[in-house]
């Protein structure tokens, strides 16, 4: 499943890719994170609980930063494991300067294997979807208080 | 609605049998109290102290290597008895013998994943605990690393240079390919005035759905070194010829008891890899341990139909319409293992012209592995991809000439003065009468008024349309056509077995050899026991399942490919006629008569000049079991006869691939109506008419279930049911969430009618017809394609036509159009 969009930001780019490079504030983006821990600065885990069904499904997720270009693109791989599923994303993002304001280009290539990805996109993209716009807000709202800050 | 068409004149080709009586009565189903009061036995009823229950663990991968398997946490949990490993597995057993020719006969299959995953939902290790539940739960603790590998799913590309190969062993995506050619296809197509041209049709991948899933419960002897599986197992005769090899033991070590199944439909012939690891664990734990395969996993990776591709197909054709014949590459997808295959590679040569009489046909066939789940028999295995493709060539090529595609099928149809018919490739078709069976089906739906409803509908903005699916269950299977796929196998013929006993206080005990799963076995086999015996199919106690340790079994043994009638019921006639003579010699004896002068009657053995003479059947029983002093030393009589049924067939010319590959031929012609949406692509079925010919009918109303039970099946298969992989193997399918069978409301009004065209080859008469539903699927394409004609033309390729393919049909039907061509002269 390949997602992929737009934001314009109302901060400098610096501030924007500082906000997206700094893993305690990206833990604060991601939906249902229950614990976030960074190895180094190229590794970060993160145990997360997407809000599937009923119950939800639990998460152990691993990231590795695979290529950067500060101030303008980077990309992570990251791979999941949870009951009933399994996750492998390629993600990257391109920032570049409109005014005041900054742009960003992101996409991700997502495939999900397992019983919960044989449910389907017809009932995973509207998830996929609610979680990438939740992700956003939360992100515009920490670069916001970054900027302010 | 159903209604029921009695010929005027039944066709009967061997005149004199058989005989009134029982037979072709609707007597009451034996089976029926238990089932309907809740009372029958299936496996998973079956429980053991302190049996464990077991949860397979399965790849989320389509293609993977894996790395290791690490069972130490799911073992630390209270209530785990146990787990199965690969490895393990590839240590205590040899890998499943195949029955392919190289390359496919190099590809090795155990229980569980050895080294790779090949499928997504595959098993990799397997938990056994003391609830359900807590295996399940303890399943997710097992970690598994996998290295994923890129995944194959297009059949099309599997022999292409850069495809993955799923079987390093093998070296090749290929099971087997061959070319059949019969007939001089050049000459005909020299011959032609037209040579119509189709680039490719797809039949899409779909199964049978059982209400019951597959399982079994397994006990292991120690002291004897047996195990004993309950369970519901189809075709345990196979079934062991596959685990015993494998596990290392002789056939005597694997007991397999069914009583009640919940359906099957050939899904449950290919359970080997489970019931062996299941041995494994009852082994290794020294406890009894039963599976139950949930929903999600019988749809993922139990058992599809194959799916099948038909490129190039060229159709010579005269201009009075007259079909020559045809030639065809075909591809088939057997999924990830072979398991049952590549028998689909010739079964399909059992009806290879179809209903027609085409003398020249060019068959390239290739089978392929894929990432998919593999494939096992279906309901009308093999045949129904073939029969499909010989139903949209007659419906192209009558829409692409101009033709009526009633009178192109009647012009080509086998005609009834030809039976039996030997096909190009040496099948004799037993009877029937095509035309006479397409006649009725019109009549059923009225066809005369279809003009007239056709102006109806677009009145009311719909596209109406009508089609006709003609198409042959061929049953009875002769073996040797596995010969031509692999000469070395040591396979031909075909058996049943049947014992009928009579008991002391004058019980009539039947067992039987197959595995009923809902046929009505016990009722039939009562009907033709009572109407030799001269009794009530009351007194008649068929024994409910099968038991391999009890019950005397054949080779062949089991339930599948549409044969009980002739096999099952042949031997059971045998083994009672049998035990008519012994009861007649033994009152003979008794009376002071000869044999000659006794008949059975009235549940008595009498003399027929002075039946007042007589013997209920307890005195026989008693007599001879528990009050047989001073009888004749030489009297020969055990009441206890047990008859095996061999089928004539003869082995085939494997140079040839020529040969009798199956004893019967049942007919089913079926009409069906349709209005389209055309804004949408939403239809919907208004009218249709199944009409079926299986020769004489023991039960007519188990037959009429049968048809209704098939067509259902091929319109789930036409309309919604299909199992389609994404790019990276999953199944967007894997439950009835997604993937829809039809129930009552979806089912249309359906007209019934039979004919009745006793085969001249089967000791009643009757003929195989469970797997008949394949008529449906293509009576709906050819519907479809009728109902869109005014827009554009399309052709309908795909065997499956949710409403969605129908919209795109509407929305570009020159994309359609685009791989057909016609060359005239």
């Amino acid at each position: 499943m390949k997602v992929e969009g737009e934001r314009e930001f109302k901060a400098p780019r610096a501030t924007v890719w500082q906000v997206l490079n700094d893993p305690s504030q990206m833990a604060k983006t991601m939906p249902g994170v229950e614990s976030f821990d960074v190895h180094d600065d190229r590794h970060w885990t993160a145990n997360v609980k997407i809000p599937l069904g009923l119950g939800g499904l639990r998460m152990s997720v691993s990231m590795e930063k695979t290529d950067e270009r500060e101030p303008e693109f980077a990309k992570m791989a990251i791979k999941g494991n949870g009951v009933g599923a399994v996750m492998n994303m390629e993600t990257s993002f391109h920032l570049s300067e409109a005014g005041d304001a900054t742009q960003m280009k992101w996409q991700a290539d997502v495939h999900l294997l397992g019983p919960v990805a044989s449910m389907g996109q017809r009932v995973l993209q509207p998830i996929v979807n609610q979680q990438v716009t939740h992700v956003l807000n939360s992100l515009d709202k920490q670069v916001q208080d970054a900027a302010s800050a | 609605m159903t209604e029921t068409v009695a010929p005027p004149q039944p066709k009967v080709v061997e005149p004199g049998q058989p005989q009134k009586g029982w037979a072709g009565q609707n007597v009451p189903r034996k089976e029926d109290k238990r089932l309907v009061q809740g009372e029958g036995v299936f496996f998973d009823d079956i429980k053991r102290h302190e049996m464990g229950y077991v949860h397979f663990v399965r790849s989320p991968y389509a293609h993977a290597r894996i790395k290791s398997v690490d069972v130490s946490k799911a073992l630390d949990v209270p209530g785990v008895y146990g787990t199965l490993t690969g490895d393990e597995v590839a240590i205590l057993t040899d890998p499943f013998f195949e029955l392919s020719v190289p390359p496919g006969a190099h590809m090795k299959d155990y229980a569980l994943a050895v080294g790779k995953a090949r499928f997504a939902g595959e098993p990799v290790a397997a938990v056994v605990a003391s609830s359900r539940e807590l295996a399940r739960d303890a399943s997710e603790l097992v970690e598994v690393e996998y290295e994923p590998l890129e995944p194959l799913v297009d059949a099309r590309v599997a022999q292409e240079g850069d495809a993955p190969i799923l079987h390093d062993e093998a070296g090749s995506n290929v099971v087997w390919d061959g070319t059949f050619d019969w007939g001089d296809y050049d000459a005909a197509a020299a011959e032609a005035d037209h040579v119509v041209k189709i680039k490719e049709l797809h039949f899409d991948r779909f199964s049978s759905t059982p209400l019951e899933c597959s399982g079994c419960l397994i006990e292991y002897n120690k002291g004897t070194g047996q195990w004993t599986m309950y369970c519901n197992h189809q075709m345990p005769g196979v079934g062991a010829i596959w685990m015993a090899p494998a596990l290392r033991v002789g056939l005597d070590k694997l007991r397999f008891v069914t009583q009640d199944i919940g359906g099957a439909f050939g899904n449950k012939i290919c359970l080997h890899p489970y019931f062996v690891a299941c041995c494994l664990l009852a082994r290794k734990l020294n406890r009894a341990v039963q599976w139950t395969e949930w929903r999600t996993d019988q749809h993922t990776a139990n058992a599809h139909g194959n799916e099948r591709w038909f490129q190039d197909i060229e159709v010579p054709v005269k201009a009075d319409g007259t079909m020559l014949g045809f030639k065809v590459r075909a591809t088939d997808d057997c999924g990830a293992f072979p398991r049952y295959e590549p028998l689909g590679c010739i079964i399909w040569a059992q009806v290879t012209p179809g209903c027609y009489r085409w003398r020249n046909i060019r068959v390239d066939f290739t089978q392929v592995t894929t990432n998919k789940s593999p494939v096992s028999p279906n309901r009308g295995y093999s045949r129904m991809q073939h029969l499909w493709l010989t139903e949209r060539i007659i419906d192209i090529v009558a829409s692409e000439l101009g033709l009526d595609p009633v009178e192109v099928r009647k012009r080509n149809y086998v005609k009834h003065d030809e039976f039996p018919y030997e096909t190009p490739n040496g099948c004799i078709y037993d009877s029937g009468d095509y035309a006479r069976c397409l006649d009725i089906a019109l009549e059923l739906i009225d066809y005369p008024s279809i003009e007239q409803k056709r102006r109806d509908a677009e009145s009311r903005g719909r596209l109406l349309g009508v089609g006709i699916g003609s198409t042959l269950d061929s049953g009875t299977n002769n073996f040797g056509q596995s010969m031509i796929l692999n000469p070395d196998l040591q396979f031909s013929g075909n058996n049943e077995v049947a014992t009928v006993k009579l008991d002391i206080f004058g019980e009539i005990v039947v067992t039987l050899g197959t595995v009923p799963q809902g046929q009505g076995h016990e009722t039939t086999a009562s009907q033709v026991v009572a109407d030799i015996l001269g009794c009530s199919p009351d007194d008649i106690n068929v024994r409910p399942g099968h038991d391999s340790y009890w019950n005397s079994h054949a080779g062949f043994s089991g339930t599948y490919a549409s044969q009980f009638a002739v096999t099952g019921l042949g031997a059971v006639k045998g083994a009672a006629d049998m035990l008519a003579g012994e009861m007649k010699k033994l009152a003979s004896v008794v009376l002071g008569c000869s044999a000659d002068d006794i008949e059975l009657a009235e549940g008595q053995a009498r003399m027929k000049a002075n039946p007042e003479a007589a013997l209920p059947f307890m005195a026989l029983g008693a007599i001879l079991n528990a009050n047989n002093a001073g009888l004749p030393e030489d009297l020969g009589v055990t009441l206890n006869c047990r008859y095996v049924y061999r089928p004539p067939f003869e082995k085939p010319d494997l140079e040839r691939k020529y040969g009798n590959l199956t004893l019967t031929y049942a007919t089913q012609i079926h009409a069906a109506v349709v209005e389209v949406d055309p804004d949408t692509g939403v239809y919907e079925i208004v009218d249709y008419a199944a009409v079926d010919d299986c020769g004489k009918r023991i039960h007519p109303q188990i037959v009429e279930g049968q048809v209704h039970g098939a067509t259902a099946q091929a319109l789930g298969a036409a309309t919604h049911e299909t199992f389609p992989y994404d790019a990276d193997g999953n199944l967007l399918t894997p439950n009835f969430y997604d993937y829809h069978v039809p129930h009552a409301l979806d089912m249309p009004p359906m007209k019934n009618g039979f004919i009745e065209s006793e085969s001249p080859f089967t000791p009643l008469g009757a003929k195989g017809m469970g797997e008949g539903g394949g008529a449906g699927i293509h009576a709906i394409c050819a519907a479809l394609q009728d109902a869109l004609r005014a827009r554009g033309k399309p052709v309908v390729t795909d065997s499956c036509n949710p409403y969605h393919r129908v919209w795109a049909l509407l929305q570009e039907p020159e994309a359609s159009r685009a791989g057909v061509e016609v060359v005239s002269r």
